[in-house]
């Protein structure tokens, strides 16, 4: 990765006007597909995604079951107008390689085991991209999954950091992910405190790896803040505590 | 126990520290017990639990069920419970012991398409569930309209002790069966009222959580907040030895679901099928106030009084057996098990004595059909 231009000018300000550890604004919705058991749209600076859960349900093909624990299923797909030059629809290897970490990184929070042959599927489709996308994507399935039903140990919070002119930065946007140094998305339970996605593109000492790691972890405690409220106000209104007896 | 405020949770929330037993939608990790679910959390006398607010249906043994006919074998019918685990219904329920597969035809008693109400008697997560339809009200529902709600609604639905329900069933004259799988189905003779009665449940399941929903569901089924009037029933000394009069229009008298109320309905009239009968109806409305709602109890007080059955002048009688004869083969198989129910107070017989108006019932009985083809 060759740096051509400088990215954080002397005000310390990045391509966006942002600080280097400010995040891009997020905004969350949840329940938005009605056809779906579970939903999720986020905006993510200029990420637009939306997140469809479906399940626990019946696998097919039946031999994909598994008898102890409930199979799961990400798709990660760009929508062909989600970037400047139209994107083939096809899933490219980008994407199945997308797709495979979004699961891995949700599988730990997801308590499979209490839905035995059955498939919960979950659908991530990018409607608008800006870098970053695989965290937001993570960030909105956690909350989609969670909207769902489904039991889950704890809510996953995804984050970039990265390198941009030799500083470690929060949150890095599209160009300062092609033209910067180094990017790192991570994914994080909040209250298990355990990382459940840790990817790097780049060059990093040591130390620069360390002070990445914490920027970004920081970064997935403030998106955590933003889908509990995003799922509170959903669920309960601007109510914070239990007003009348459910049953 | 400490007490234990009831709070708002989202999976991961820790709901209190200590040495808690862990029930319902919590885990417990370290010395914490944590939310699984979207919910309320509480604390009950055995432990935490979380009352989920979302999530879809995961059946559970004695569940009492709706399900949907989808396909037979020669021994067992497949019934969609609104799950993802489709359960079986053993041909051997229906038909006893000594069912014949060569000698039985499965699809006289129930076909594709129809709806059951069943109770789940074994299901462990490495097999199906099983069903039953051998209990009291449980069996095919001839005719209805069916919806399907959010199973983790229902408990919302029916309200406590059944508030919710009952308002809804007395304000709309409709009787509301539900499944704890989320499956709603409404039956009655006024269409308006069925539709009014859906339109209802929907606002519950829309807005169950929120606070004052008893009130709103009020307003829109214009109930007034105050309990009911008293009895519009005419006093017995103007009744010639009939029932005629009282349901003379085909409606459903306004009596409150007082026993007093029942009791002066009974007292005019003067030709009841049995005295048996009649003190059954007592029973059972004694039994009504004082047990918990329950899906096969799921019926209007109100509804008691258009049972043809029990006053058999009310209806023409070829009606009442058309509509019973549909079931007489299902209810012939049960009749030794009925000899044990009979001194219990019944409630499951009002199924077969619905219309009395000749032809509307059949109507109903193809649009539930139809109804149950389109799902």
């Amino acid at each position: 990765m060759s740096q051509t231009k400088s990215l954080i000018d002397k005000q310390g300000k990045r391509t966006d006007g942002r600080t280097v550890g400010q995040l891009r604004n997020v905004k969350i919705s949840v329940g938005v597909v009605k056809n779906a058991d579970g939903s999720a749209y986020i905006e993510f600076g200029k990420n637009k995604i939306i997140v469809a859960v479906y399940g626990p349900r019946e696998v097919h093909p039946k031999h994909m079951a598994q008898p102890d624990r409930c199979v799961l299923r990400c798709r990660y797909h760009m929508s062909p107008f989600s970037t400047d030059t139209r994107k083939n629809p096809a899933p490219s290897r980008r994407e199945v390689e997308i797709s495979k970490v979004m699961r891995e990184a949700l599988e730990p929070a997801l308590m499979l085991e209490d839905y035995p042959r059955a498939a919960i599927d979950v659908y991530v489709e990018v409607l608008q991209a800006d870098g970053g996308s695989r965290c937001a994507g993570i960030s909105a399935a956690s909350v989609a999954l969670a909207d769902a039903g489904i039991n889950m140990r704890d809510l996953v919070a995804a984050c970039a950091a990265g390198k941009v002119d030799d500083k470690i930065v929060l949150d890095i946007n599209d160009t300062e992910d092609k033209e910067g140094g180094a990017d790192m998305p991570v994914a994080y339970t909040p209250h298990l405190d355990e990382v459940t996605l840790l990817q790097l593109d780049g060059i990093l000492t040591r130390d620069q790896f360390n002070q990445c790691f914490d920027t970004a972890v920081e970064g997935c405690k403030m998106v955590y803040e933003i889908q509990k409220q995003a799922l509170m106000q959903r669920y309960f209104g601007n109510e914070t505590e239990v007003k009348e007896e459910i049953q | 126990m400490q007490e234990l405020k009831r709070k708002y949770v989202i999976p991961g929330d820790k709901i209190v520290d200590g040495n808690f037993r862990p029930l319902m939608n919590v885990i417990r990790i370290g010395n914490s017990i944590i939310s699984t679910r979207i919910g309320i959390a509480e604390a009950g006398r055995d432990g935490i639990k979380v009352i989920p607010l979302s999530g879809v249906y995961i059946p559970r043994i004695n569940d009492i069920v709706i399900g949907k006919i989808v396909d037979r074998s020669s021994l067992s019918w497949d019934v969609d419970i609104n799950s993802c685990f489709s359960a079986h219904l053993p041909a051997q329920d229906v038909f006893g012991r000594d069912f014949s597969p060569a000698r039985d035809d499965m699809n006289r008693e129930l076909a594709t398409g129809d709806l059951i109400t069943a109770r789940i008697i074994a299901f462990d997560r490495t097999r199906d569930p099983m069903l039953t339809v051998q209990d009291r009200d449980l069996g095919k529902i001839p005719h209805g309209e069916s919806l399907r709600i959010s199973a983790t609604r229902v408990p919302r639905l029916i309200g406590k002790r059944g508030s919710m329900i009952q308002t809804i069933e007395q304000a709309t004259q409709t009787r509301v069966i539900i499944g704890q799988n989320g499956v709603v189905v409404v039956t009655g003779r006024n269409q308006d009222g069925i539709g009014l009665a859906v339109k209802a449940i929907k606002v519950v399941e829309e807005e169950a959580h929120t606070s004052n929903l008893t009130q709103r569901i009020k307003v829109l089924l214009n109930v007034p907040d105050t309990t009911p009037a008293q009895p519009q029933v005419s006093p017995p000394s103007s009744f010639a030895g009939s029932a005629e009069k009282s349901a003379e229009s085909g409606d459903i008298p306004e009596v409150s679901p007082t026993k007093s109320a029942l009791q002066s309905v009974s007292n005019i009239v003067q030709q009841p099928a049995s005295n048996e009968q009649q003190s059954q109806d007592r029973g059972e409305q004694e039994q009504d106030e004082s047990s918990r709602r329950h899906p096969e109890q799921a019926r209007p007080d109100a509804s008691k009084f258009t049972d043809s059955s029990h006053y058999p002048s009310i209806s023409p009688s070829s009606d009442a057996t058309s509509v019973a004869s549909s079931h007489s083969k299902a209810r012939s198989q049960d009749d030794r098990y009925r000899k044990s129910e009979e001194q219990r107070p019944v409630a499951g017989d009002t199924r077969k004595t619905k219309t009395p108006v000749k032809g509307i019932h059949d109507r109903l009985q193809e649009h539930g059909k139809k109804e149950g083809d389109n799902r």
